[in-house]
């Protein structure tokens, strides 16, 4: 047996897995009757079906050949990631201000031609163009600033 | 005449100073974010609809429509003069609208699409008005068991008209159906999938979906892709087509018209099939000579238009039963829900400003395309000339900023973050996205249908196929998955949606 369609036999795991995930959890749930569904009832179906359709997928990359799976961009993948969740982070403990900046500055490096100079500035702006639209123009309720250190500037100014 | 007393309301709503701004607005931002490469309708709306956030559900889903067929124009735009189409259904364009560039009829080409998409607009906005309220009236007689039906065979629909391989979209679709079911359980309140997470208890948003799967995960593989050569087309000359070719290209609008209004009404049909049928239509009546593919006017014309009114038409579905063709019209269904509006049938009636408002700001809202566009189409040349360099980690920032207002919370960027890394790997794996967004909005809705259908009938499953709609729809979606397994419609279907 070989594979003759990687991307069809990982995607057809990848659905087994997530069915298994769900029928699992599923599983605890109460089942009820068809008549009064429980939450357990629609979920273990539909994860049935997925998971299904996931051994069909696998069990046909033996026969249907297909093309190879591109090579994945890690530095691409990684850094984005780590750019979200750093603005998450960021946004919690630092407003929106700081956010900004540690998205733009880390998600930049995501693309190998990052400049730097053209970089900070583009953080700057998008900073000031986010604040400016969605914080004051739109009213959107987003820390700007650390609370802390707007407190301290606060009483610095008094 | 009742059609007209509804228009009236709509254009008394929609012309309001403040709805007139916001449909600006939105058409506005819609072509400059849909001009720029790489990005599609899809993501321009979901990036800009924090902006709608403070709005009211009126101006809000004006706006939102106005950046969506903003979006579809800068998408032509963009597919003309740099090849590179924003999203599939301005493929076509790319055809024709490109060769005229290079031959240095760029204005031309840009102005038919203008006035094809304003006539296709004006004509579909119409037929809204007309065959809505009855699709309204009908729908509101469906009973639970109808529902359930009419999901299941939109859902197979849209996975028909889909591109791709049919089994793993039908899994994409479970998989989207089982993340919308994250989160309590409406009925008997139990918190399904939340992993321990007490954020997982209001569920998943469906912004963080579409960020993840139609925003950042594209961004990722767009980077990774050496960037191609692009030519750029400095002139762009006269954007008035000439007499001659406004002759030409008359009956293509016109039929791609007719085409694109009836396929926009299919699920899963919407502005893609109708800008490829519209073309292999235009192929086939074409009297010689005929030039396609190296310029021919018809074929930027047909498609233009097609792709429009189909893009106007799948609000009918959306506005009249709450069911999404296409991502996009998840999204404003998304958007919808988040104003607090629950998308049906009893929308019209019990929020008619809202919905014939909605209908007259898609008139205007063409009207000012094309007043838009024709002037200011030398400044959306400029914007094509930003590098992707500067452009996405600007994505980056609309997308996390929008997926956290949605309700405030920080976990959802986290969320965003792991939903990027699946949709990334499914990318890979060939697994489109677009029949996942679906499953997502339409799961909980069927589990509820389902659920009351079988708790009338006391259990018995036979309701879905007694109940002669019903079962229509059923018959329908196992006859549509037939067809599919017969190999040679399946080769046809490749063909046509290859284009």
């Amino acid at each position: 047996m070989r594979i003759r369609s990687p991307r069809d036999f990982w995607a057809g795991l990848a659905f087994i897995a997530i069915a298994a995930a769900f029928i699992g959890l599923a599983s605890g749930y109460r089942y009820g009757t068809a008549q009064r569904m429980g939450p357990g009832f629609f979920p273990i179906y539909v994860a049935g079906f997925l998971g299904l359709l996931g051994v069909v997928i696998t069990l046909r990359s033996f026969v249907l050949t297909g093309p190879g799976i591109d090579s994945f961009g890690f530095r691409e993948l990684l850094v984005t990631l780590l750019a979200v969740v750093l603005f998450g982070l960021a946004l919690k403990y630092f407003g929106l201000v700081a956010a900004i900046v540690a998205l733009v500055i880390v998600g930049a490096l995501a693309d190998r031609e990052a400049r730097a100079i053209e970089t900070i500035l583009l953080a700057i702006g998008l900073a000031a163009f986010s604040v400016g639209i969605f914080v004051y123009v739109l009213g959107l309720a987003l820390p700007v600033w650390p609370e802390g250190l707007a407190d301290m500037v606060k009483g610095m100014l008094k | 005449m009742e059609i007209l007393g509804n228009l009236a309301l709509g254009l008394s709503v929609a012309v309001g100073w403040q709805n007139l701004l916001y449909c600006f607005i939105g058409c506005f931002l819609g072509t400059l974010v849909g001009v720029l490469p790489g990005i599609g309708p899809v993501a321009t709306v979901a990036m800009l609809l924090p902006f709608t956030f403070g709005l009211g559900p009126a101006p809000a889903l004006i706006m939102l429509a106005g950046i969506y067929y903003g979006a579809q124009y800068g998408g032509s735009t963009t597919a003309i003069l740099v090849n590179l189409p924003g999203e599939s259904s301005a493929v076509v364009t790319t055809l024709d609208g490109h060769q005229m560039a290079k031959k240095g009829r760029a204005g031309p080409a840009l102005g038919i699409a203008a006035i094809g998409s304003f006539i296709a607009g004006c004509v579909s906005t119409l037929l809204i008005a007309l065959w809505a309220p009855p699709l309204a009236e009908v729908a509101l007689k469906f009973s639970p068991a109808e529902y359930f039906s009419l999901m299941l065979f939109g859902l197979i629909a849209a996975i028909v008209l889909a591109r791709g391989s049919l089994l793993k979209a039908l899994a994409m679709v479970c998989v989207g159906v089982l993340l919308g079911l994250v989160g309590s359980d409406v009925n008997s309140g139990a918190i399904r999938f939340g992993l321990g997470i007490p954020e997982l208890g209001d569920g998943i948003g469906f912004v963080v979906v579409a960020m993840a799967f139609f925003g950042l995960a594209d961004v990722i593989t767009n980077l990774e892709r050496k960037e191609a050569e692009t030519t750029y087309t400095d002139t762009i000359g006269s954007v008035l087509p000439t007499w001659h070719d406004f002759k030409t290209s008359w009956w293509s609008i016109v039929r791609g018209t007719s085409l694109g209004s009836v396929l926009g009404l299919l699920p899963g049909g919407g502005a893609l099939l109708a800008s490829f049928a519209s073309y292999m239509l235009e192929k086939k009546v074409a009297k010689k000579p005929s030039y396609f593919g190296e310029g021919d006017i018809r074929g930027v014309a047909g498609p233009e238009s097609a792709n429009n009114a189909g893009a106007q038409t799948s609000f009918i579905p959306m506005l009249t039963l709450g069911i999404p063709s296409n991502p996009t019209m998840a999204l404003m269904i998304g958007a919808m829900m988040i104003q607090g509006i629950a998308p049906g049938p009893q929308v019209m009636t019990e929020r008619p400003e809202l919905f014939w408002g909605l209908v007259a700001s898609m008139w205007v809202g063409n009207l000012m395309l094309l007043v838009l566009n024709l002037p200011l189409v030398g400044l959306w040349v400029r914007l094509l000339k930003v590098p992707y360099r500067l452009l996405f980690p600007s994505i980056f920032v609309f997308c996390c900023i929008g997926v956290y207002s949605v309700d405030g919370k920080i976990f959802d960027v986290y969320a965003l973050a792991v939903l990027t890394a699946v949709g990334y790997v499914l990318l890979k794996l060939d697994c489109e996205p677009a029949p996942l967004i679906l499953g997502f909005v339409l799961g909980p809705m069927m589990e509820e249908n389902l659920r009351r259908a079988l708790m009338i009938s006391h259990g018995d499953a036979s309701v879905l196929i007694t109940r002669p709609i019903s079962a229509t729809f059923l018959i329908a979606s196992l006859v549509l998955l037939m067809i599919l397994a017969a190999p040679t419609l399946r080769a046809k279907r490749e063909e046509a949606l290859q284009g």
